[in-house]
């Protein structure tokens, strides 16, 4: 966990790391699980994504809910005037939130890998099927 | 300081510098007569009155100054 | 693992279209949703599944239906191409001279909208282009790597027996007056710098020249200067490069009980015309469903193309037979239509928006991966 611990923590604020280094500026913001038995706590975090919008907060919604692991995941724009995005990730049995959002990412690009290539089969199968007629 | 006017974006801007007129006596104004639409020539202290027509409603010509603007 | 039967797969991809409401559009295939059956996220699975197949391959105007992909990423791609994908556009009007009745600032706005082609390796080579602050005034830095210039340079005049003709009742301007029209063909490309180089081939122009700027009458004129930069739709909408990119879902038609007589023929007019096609009623026909004895040889409505219905639910409205049909979009298959202003091809747009969807989670991973640290 990046800089500091929850579980001594006693009160349940959140706490915000912020990443200097990319533009679209990501921070942690850790809501801490108020059921102590589990202890986990980096099963449950919000993340902010700063210049991000529906386009990829649904996608990456979609395909992070394809995970088996995740017991919850929602996206919100806290306000339209901004382009900020709140993406809440909670997965089960102590899976990290971050590896599931690291897995989210990679799926999507492979969806869109797979997209690209198989359009442009189709394009120059159509165009070479247009050229014989 | 010659006075300056900064951009304010929205509907665009003339963006000038007033300068100093160079010598008041020899500079000559065209403008455009009411009627008979021929330019006239004046300077300072002249009659206001088309050379053609006699038309007493002269005028002024847009500015050559380079205007900006956004094109938004 | 009980797997679902393919009668139950159609009814779940199925959105149901009636009177007055839409039901079953969200998508269920979540793992936990359907119980004993794993909707995990499987690539290969997906690419088995995946399909697109093209309808109409125009250089500015593509058909194509994407089939088996979810609606939030078949939304993204679209949002992609409306508002991410840069383009070059008129930024900048400097103008020296308009003494025509069309103001300086629709002037400018006009020039704005025009769509601009030029050569693709040049459009990709160029930088964005940072406009001054209002702090400093001096930081903004025209290049020839990140600023087109364009000139604009008209006068109206009276042609040689203009005066005469209008004395004997001549009204036609093109037999009148020289250069009263301006139109986007009249913009001129002054290459600056690598500019001679790169855009050698293909010079930066209008896509359609005949676009009309402004009116002059004699002795009007506009002289004027503009500078090009990249932008993103985001940012204005001239800076889109589509005319619009949109998707529709495949709508689905199914006849219930058969529809014969007069009743299929007025239920073939509430379609678009190739959506319902007529043939006779058979024997086999008769067998299957028994109230059609003696009714041999009539119209029966079937569905041909239900591609090309607009799901208008006008056969809805009429009693004959609103119990027999039920109306339907499959959630799943996209039939997307990219229509491109002219600066790149269709096609070349929808790549490029699924490449820039690649390119923001790349972006994201090493965010996230730089907080990890």
């Amino acid at each position: 966990m990046p800089g500091h611990t929850l579980e001594e923590s006693l009160l349940q604020s959140a706490v915000r790391v912020e990443d200097p280094a990319s533009i679209d500026g990501e921070e942690i913001d850790v809501a801490v699980d108020r059921d102590r038995l589990s202890g986990a706590t980096d099963t449950a975090a919000s993340f902010q994504f700063d210049g991000e919008d529906h386009t990829l907060g649904n996608a990456l919604r979609y395909i992070i809910m394809k995970n088996p692991d995740v017991e919850f995941c929602g996206y919100s724009i806290p306000h339209p005037s901004e382009a900020k995005m709140n993406l809440r990730i909670q997965t089960y049995d102590g899976v990290s939130v971050h590896a599931v959002l690291e897995k989210g990412l990679d799926d999507l690009m492979a969806m869109c890998g797979v997209v690209e290539k198989k359009f442009q089969l189709a394009r120059d199968e159509f165009v070479a099927n247009r050229m014989e007629h | 300081m010659s006075g300056y006017q900064p951009t304010n974006g929205a509907t665009g801007t003339g963006t000038t510098q007033a300068q100093p007129v160079v010598d008041e006596r020899s500079r000559a104004v065209t403008y455009s007569c009411g009627d008979c639409d021929q330019e006239v020539q004046l300077k300072r202290g002249e009659p206001i009155r088309c050379r053609n027509c006699g038309h007493r409603v002269l005028y002024k010509q847009r500015t050559n100054r380079m205007v900006q603007f956004e094109a938004r | 693992m009980p797997v679902p039967s393919a009668e139950e797969l159609t009814k779940r991809k199925r959105v149901e279209v009636g009177i007055e409401t839409v039901s079953n559009q969200a998508s269920t295939d979540f793992p936990g949703h359907w119980p004993g059956e794993s909707h995990e996220w499987d690539i290969e699975h997906f690419e088995k599944k995946f399909d697109i197949r093209f309808h109409k391959y125009h250089p500015h105007d593509a058909e194509f239906s994407l089939v088996g992909i979810d609606t939030s990423v078949a939304n993204a791609f679209r949002r992609i191409m409306l508002a991410e994908i840069p383009t070059l556009a008129i930024e900048t009007v400097f103008i020296n001279q308009n003494t025509s009745i069309v103001q300086d600032e629709v002037l400018a706005h006009r020039l704005g909208l025009i769509p601009l082609q030029g050569s693709k390796e040049g459009l990709d080579w160029m930088r964005w282009y940072h406009q001054p602050t209002e702090d400093d005034p001096g930081s903004g830095s025209p290049s020839d790597y990140n600023c087109v210039q364009l000139h604009l340079d008209v006068k109206c005049e009276w042609q040689e027996d203009g005066l005469k003709r209008v004395a004997q009742g001549e009204t036609d301007p093109d037999r009148l007056y020289t250069g009263h029209n301006v139109y986007a063909r009249d913009i001129v490309y002054t290459p600056t710098g690598k500019q001679h180089d790169i855009f050698d081939k293909e010079p930066i122009k209008p896509v359609h020249p005949q676009i009309l700027i402004a009116k002059l009458r004699p002795k009007q004129e506009i002289t004027l200067m503009m500078h090009a930069v990249k932008g993103v739709g985001q940012d204005h909408a001239k800076f889109s490069p589509v005319a619009t990119a949109s998707y529709r879902l495949l709508p689905t038609i199914d006849i219930t009980k058969p529809i014969v007589g007069a009743d299929a023929k007025k239920f073939a007019r509430c379609f678009p015309r190739k959506v319902i096609a007529l043939e006779e009623v058979t024997a086999q026909d008769v067998q299957e469903h028994p109230e059609l004895k003696g009714q041999e040889g009539e119209a029966k409505a079937v569905v041909a193309d239900p591609m090309s219905d607009t799901v208008s639910r006008e056969c809805l409205r009429h009693a004959e037979f609103k119990a027999k049909v039920k109306l339907g979009r499959v959630r799943d298959h996209f039939i997307f239509r990219v229509e491109s202003t002219g600066q790149r091809d269709s096609d070349e747009l929808f790549l490029e928006s699924v490449r820039l969807l690649k390119v923001k989670c790349q972006r994201i991973k090493r965010g996230l991966n730089e907080m990890m640290r």
